[in-house]
């Protein structure tokens, strides 16, 4: 059984990512986020044995250790992957910065999943596994978008902070990715205007959103064995933006 | 100290390195266990999940007898 650890589960890219790891064999998903959805409550309603939940709000660094790995997980518990999935926005031009929004959102795109990511290898070092992390990025940390400074600047650190998490670790046998999404159609990109998603579509090959099935299916690549030589790397998965 | 020893034979079977037949109080970590620094990470863990403690979180340790300290273990054989 391999059981894989991810945030922000209950709805948009996250709920996606369960969905197909769910149809898998001997996948445990031991899931969390701030609240449950109907649609995610549904799936937990199918798959009681293969999917674990917790209500945990990721601006709160403090308990992760005692909540997430101790009493949800249990450290007697072999995890395999850990998909940093959750995220929030702040989007605005940079002259109308705000400290608290902007330390808000680097709570839960940065500091949680660093301090996340500590725990989890400290349990794969405990249990001899060769896991796999999976931090999810956004286009917007490569190619520049008005109003998108604060949060691009966000998923690079977590690019970066990926990229050093595989050079550390890689000996261990440890992997760890960035996968890079384009702007799909999720809760998260329900702010902008139509307009300004045709400018942001125009600006890919394809001319169309990225695919919440393409970005998981991805994700659920890099998790397994098949991507075992493929480490500290950022995976565009986004229309072919250039 | 036995609890410890085993657990530093752990970290180091699974580095494929030689075990260890005894160690002391002064011993370091690095040059006379052979530890790395990857190395004292696994056994922090397994320390922690031994004990609840985790040793290097107020700083670096060296020696055996300040990992002993740190748990508040007798400094015997047992």
């Amino acid at each position: 059984m391999k059981n894989i650890l991810i945030s922000g589960v209950s709805r948009g890219l996250g709920l996606e990512i369960t969905k197909s790891l769910l149809k898998k064999e001997n996948i445990c998903v031991y899931g969390f986020s701030r609240a449950k959805t109907k649609e995610f409550e549904f799936l937990k309603e199918k798959n009681p044995e293969k999917l674990k939940w917790m209500s945990y709000d990721m601006s709160n660094i403090s308990d992760i250790r005692n909540k997430i790995f101790k009493e949800f997980i249990g450290l007697k518990t072999p995890l395999h992957g850990f998909v940093n999935n959750a995220a929030i926005s702040y989007d605005d031009i940079i002259t109308n910065l705000n400290y608290e929004p902007l330390l808000k959102m680097y709570k839960i795109n940065v500091f949680g999943p660093m301090m996340i990511t500590k725990h989890v290898i400290r349990q794969f070092l405990l249990h001899n596994v060769k896991g796999s992390i999976v931090h999810v990025s956004s286009i917007s940390a490569h190619t520049g978008y008005k109003g998108l400074a604060m949060y691009a600047s966000s998923k690079g650190a977590l690019e970066a902070f990926s990229k050093n998490s595989a050079r550390e670790w890689g000996e261990r046998g440890i992997r760890s990715n960035s996968l890079v999404a384009g702007f799909m159609e999720t809760d998260m990109s329900s702010t902008l205007s139509v307009d300004q998603k045709n400018r942001i579509f125009k600006r890919t090959s394809m001319k169309v959103p990225t695919t919440k099935r393409s970005v998981s299916e991805t994700i659920i690549f890099l998790l397994s064995e098949s991507a075992e030589s493929i480490t500290g790397q950022n995976i565009h998965v986004d229309s072919g933006t250039i | 100290m036995k609890k410890i020893l085993e657990l530093i034979n752990i970290v180091l079977e699974n580095r494929d390195k030689v075990k260890l037949e005894e160690i002391s109080e002064s011993s370091d970590l690095r040059t006379d266990c052979g530890l790395d620094s990857l190395d004292l990470a696994e056994l922090t863990v397994r320390i922690e999940a031994e004990y609840d403690i985790d040793i290097f979180e107020e700083g670096v340790i060296t020696t055996i007898g300040e990992i002993l300290n740190k748990l508040d273990l007798e400094k015997t054989d047992e």
